[in-house]
């Protein structure tokens, strides 16, 4: 048995290299080429989220955002702007890469004119009300946690892409991210996910996600518009993302607690 | 009429050809009969709550929730590694099934998935109880204690003994009408579950598995008793007829009619409800009565004169029954046609498929008997060789010699029942319809009497305007509402986003007690919202709230699906929701609001349909009998057997329901038959100018006696539905032979002393 595996194991790896330059990536390849893209050391944004239930109603929040790398850790501080019972309201979250620590969020509530330290999220779980869970709303999924599969090549939406199945790496991350399977296309020019189908326990269809519009700013791909829309509850949510001011050296002062509680100002 | 009863004794096997012909094309047909087993189609669509079930499932979900309990006896409880990795394992398996949902929190809700707020020294964590089954001892300790500070989860997940846990699911959409699949599907993994060994036992219920159970096996059950019914009738017809022709050709006459009526079913499409599955043994027990009648009429006419040959004597006892088997037959159809008034669909069906039933049983009565007979070989029978001759002699006497006994006695059945009337109860539970001993039944007595309850009671209350559910007075209102229903002993829990906000504002001022109030600004509350939503998935929400704040949903479980609890706490709710609620719009659903309605219009049919039967009946006496004095008359004996039932069922506590509330229509149809056909023959005596002793004798000994098969064939095939497992089966049969046998005594021993007597006025 071990013997069988290392010899297909010997064999792939030989197949590897009398492979042809021009040969096509691995999912993993394409996937790490993704992660890896550029998004600048900073950024300035504001976000406009909508989500739209089942029954049509829609809900608005309009928000200002500022992210800051510090090596491979993220700080980001969010201000809301509408709707009016939560202006003012500001979280600030430390995105640690490191697996084993947990991220460091605080919220100001204006209406107790109190900081509070809200714990992490699992990654699974739904960001905001919207339809992304915490681990959608990054650029890619952990790359350890599935196994990728280069299924070919696929236009979506006119873009060329590159088309790849994720399927957990174990059935506990299977449960904690909330899939059992993912298909993400990846645009051959911008490395972008431009169209992620997510597929639930089940094996029932559960979401779609789409970015519909992007756009190089400042040298770098940025999308413009995001839609993820759940087909099993019909939910919805859009963010659209506007004024993008990538590297202005933002100050580490704004991203403290005292900053969260003085607010935004133009 | 004359000519077409010598046709069919001469012809006798054309008869039966075409009678072997049209069931060949009735039973062609049943090939193609459905069944439909879900409840909701019951009700009648513009109902209200018809109507605000559909809404609660579009705004907030169905509150319809399929119930896993595990129980361990043990030292500690469910608090064990072993439980708690079967929770999580069964848990996991949900979320794997197309069966349920496990969309959001409040689809799936087991110790795996619910989630604790909790203060923390500088601010607030959202996190689930159980990340993953915990094996530790300390970490089980640790899971124990804060289920017991939270509080929330305390009798609606967790039981507050420590010995159960419940996994509470939601069941797909499009599972409507599949409940029952759930049902095995579970016991199948449950079975597999229990076959690896452990101390757990794993009980199932929920409304939707006791709709979908309910709903097969009702009719499956049915089908069980048929045979037993047809066994009971061949037995009670050999001691009636004495001899294996008087039981063979009825019996065919009840199973024909049977096969012609669900063919006629499965023709036009229309599916087998719960209700109407009563149908096929309604038919076999009711439909005999023709044939009784006319061999008993065929028998004595050949007793009284041997030197009648066959064909004459069959012509002669077709002449002389005709006409009261048509008018029985016509006045049971209207019975049972009357309950067309009802709103409720299967109903209708009912009564419309019993009279069609019923003309078929008159048709196949009137052409196979005198055909069958024609062809069989004559045999001689003696009129003393009759069976129950010393009853029949013992009751003429009494009835002609103390007529006052009599009276009195009835007197004293009519006082005593006309109390039990002002006693009679309405209410319907379903879960009390199955038997104690019932596995169902047993999981949902246990269940609910540690947990918060499985019944859902669910308000909806439209704030009016967007963020309108996060004013400080609109959440106070629903604390209140919340208040008021939890002091009942049956309401179980209750749950609404006020709660969950009360418990944020305590959990941002320290854990502070006195903060475990509604946030004192809707800014607070839309900032408590947002920040849950950080690090709580914000669909936990979903249920309790629409996502522009509009609309808000109390969800209430009560402990008891018994329509009268939940008539009496909607009554006391409804007192002060304008107090609490000004200006919402404030509307009810759920299986208790569903029940309760249900029953309402039940009843509001069953009197209407007891009427217009009463109406319809008393018309059609007055066309045969042609006086408004014997319509009258003939009435008097199934009032009499109403008024019985129904006191007997106020004395004894049995409530008004569904099942009961065929009874009273079908009473009244099935039963004036015996008093047409003793009105018939005493007139037709009285007409050849015999006198009151001479009358009773007489009509004793002929139609007196196939009232008695007839009553003792219906009454024993009613019987057999006493085994029944499911409750409505056993209610049908012995309301229905209980008011067979009032109408039998009061149409053959009250019935000619008021004969007498009214004629004695009359024309003296």
């Amino acid at each position: 048995m071990n013997i069988t595996r290392t010899y297909l194991a010997i064999l792939l790896l030989a197949g590897g290299y009398v492979m042809p330059a021009w040969a096509d990536p691995t999912g993993l390849e394409v996937m790490q080429a993704a992660d890896a893209r550029e998004d600048g050391d900073d950024l300035r944004q504001t976000m406009r989220q909508t989500l739209i239930d089942r029954n049509g109603n829609t809900r608005e929040r309009v928000m200002v955002s500022f992210r800051k790398d510090e090596g491979k850790d993220k700080k980001m501080i969010t201000f809301f702007l509408k709707p009016a019972n939560i202006q003012d309201t500001a979280l600030l979250t430390y995105d640690y890469d490191d697996p084993e620590k947990d991220d460091d969020q605080w919220l100001y509530l204006p209406a107790l004119k109190k900081v509070r330290r809200i714990a992490a999220s699992d990654r699974g779980d739904y960001f905001m009300g919207t339809d992304f869970t915490f681990e959608d709303m990054k650029q890619s999924p952990e790359l350890t946690d599935y196994h990728w599969r280069l299924l070919g090549s696929a236009t979506v939406a006119g873009h060329d892409c590159w088309k790849v199945e994720g399927t957990p790496a174990s059935d506990d991350i299977a449960h904690e991210l909330g899939y059992s399977r993912m298909i993400q296309y990846v645009s051959k020019d911008t490395d972008i996910a431009i169209r992620v189908d997510y597929w639930d326990l089940a094996g029932r269809e559960l979401k779609h996600l789409k970015v519909t519009a992007m756009k190089k700013i400042q040298g770098i791909w940025s999308p413009l518009r995001i839609e993820m829309k759940n087909v099993q509850s019909q939910h919805s949510t859009i963010i659209t993302f506007s004024d993008q001011h990538y590297n202005s050296g933002l100050s580490n002062r704004l991203f403290t607690q005292r900053n969260l509680k003085r607010g935004y100002r133009e | 009429m004359t000519i077409l009863f010598e046709r069919i004794a001469r012809h006798p096997w054309l008869v039966l050809l075409f009678v072997v012909l049209a069931t060949a094309g009735f039973v062609s047909q049943l090939p193609k009969l459905t069944m439909e087993t879900n409840l909701e189609r019951m009700l009648p669509e513009g109902m209200d709550a018809h109507i605000n079930y559909l809404k609660l499932e579009k705004l907030f979900g169905t509150s319809n929730m399929v119930v896993i309990g595990i129980e361990n006896n043990g030292a500690d409880g469910i608090y064990n590694p072993h439980t708690l990795a079967l929770v999580e394992e069964l848990t996991h398996w949900l979320q794997t099934r197309k069966e349920f949902r496990s969309l959001a929190l409040a689809d799936l809700m087991s110790l795996s998935t619910i989630k604790d707020i909790r203060g923390t020294a500088d601010g607030m964590d959202v996190e689930r109880f159980m990340p993953h089954a915990f094996s530790k001892p300390e970490d089980i300790a640790h899971l124990r204690q804060r289920l017991m500070d939270n509080g929330l989860y305390m009798g609606s997940i967790v039981s507050e003994d420590g010995k159960g846990t419940l996994i509470v699911v939601r069941p797909a959409r499009n599972m409507a009408g599949h409940y029952h699949e759930i049902y095995e599907l579970l016991k199948e993994k449950i079975a597999d579950i229990e076959q690896r060994g452990g101390e757990e036992r794993i009980l199932i219920t929920g409304r939707p598995v006791i709709e979908g159970v309910f709903s097969i096996y009702m009719p499956d059950s049915m089908k069980k008793m048929q045979p037993l019914v047809l066994a009971l009738l061949a037995v009670l017809l050999f001691i009636s007829f004495r001899n294996l022709r008087g039981v063979c050709i009825p019996l065919t006459v009840v199973i024909l009619s049977e096969l012609w009526m669900m063919g006629t079913m499965a023709a036009t499409g229309i599916p087998m409800f719960t209700v109407t599955s009563m149908l096929p043994i309604l038919i076999l027990a009711v439909g005999i009565a023709d044939s009784v009648h006319l061999i008993t009429h065929i028998r004595v006419e050949a007793a009284r004169d041997t030197s009648l040959d066959r064909q004459t004597a069959i012509v002669r006892g077709m002449q002389a029954m005709w006409a009261p088997i048509l008018m029985t037959s016509l006045t049971t159809a209207a019975g049972f046609l009357a309950m067309l008034t009802s709103d409720i669909l299967p109903m209708r069906y009912f009564g419309v498929f019993a009279a069609i039933g019923i003309a078929y049983a008159f048709i196949i009565t009137i052409l196979f008997i005198p055909a069958i007979e024609a062809v069989l070989p004559h045999r001689e029978q003696a009129m003393h060789k009759l069976a129950f001759n010393g009853y029949l002699n013992w009751m003429s006497r009494t009835v002609v010699e103390r007529p006052r006994r009599v009276l009195m006695l009835f007197a004293v059945v009519l006082l005593v029942s006309g109390y039990g009337l002002t006693q009679i109860q309405v209410n319907s539970s379903l879960v009390s319809e199955f038997r104690p001993s019932d596995p169902l039944r047993h999981a949902d007595e246990v269940l609910n009497a540690h947990f918060a309850g499985t019944n859902a009671l669910d308000i909806m209350i439209d704030s009016g305007k967007q963020d309108g559910v996060l004013e400080p007075a609109f959440l106070q209102g629903m604390q209140s509402l919340q208040q008021l229903v939890e002091a009942d002993p049956l309401v179980g829990d209750s749950a609404s986003v006020a709660e969950f906000l009360a418990e944020m504002n305590k959990v941002m001022h320290e854990g502070k007690q006195r903060f475990k109030t509604v946030p004192e600004s809707s800014q607070l509350a839309a900032q408590y919202m947002l920040l849950y939503s950080f690090s709580g998935a914000p669909d936990d929400f979903d249920s309790f709230v629409t996502s522009d704040y509009r609309q808000a949903h109390v969800r209430i479980q009560m402990k008891t699906d018994s329509s009268a609890e939940a008539a009496s706490l909607l009554h006391k709710l409804e007192a002060k929701l304008a107090d609490w609620f000004p200006g919402a719009t404030v509307e009810f659903a759920g299986t208790a609001y569903t029940t309760h309605r249900f029953s309402d219009l039940i009843i509001k049919g069953q009197i209407q349909s007891l009427l217009l039967a009463l109406t319809a009946i008393f018309i059609l006496c007055f066309m045969m009998f042609r006086r408004w004095s014997d319509a009258l008359l003939a009435i008097m004996p199934v009032s009499l057997s109403v008024i019985v039932i129904y006191g007997i069922m106020g004395l004894i506590g049995l409530p008004l329901e569904i099942g009961t509330a065929i009874t009273g229509a079908m009473a009244l149809g099935i039963g004036v038959d015996f008093a047409i056909h003793y009105l018939y023959r005493y007139r037709e005596y009285q007409a050849q100018g015999m006198t009151h002793a001479d009358i009773v004798q007489h009509s004793n000994h002929d139609t007196g006696r196939a009232l008695l098969f007839n009553a003792l064939v219906v009454i024993g095939g009613f019987l057999v539905l006493l085994t029944a497992p499911l409750y409505p089966q056993v209610k049908l049969g012995a309301l229905v032979a209980g008011s067979m046998a009032v109408c039998y005594l009061a149409s053959t021993w009250l019935f000619p002393i008021v004969l007498q007597r009214s004629s004695r006025h009359a024309r003296p």
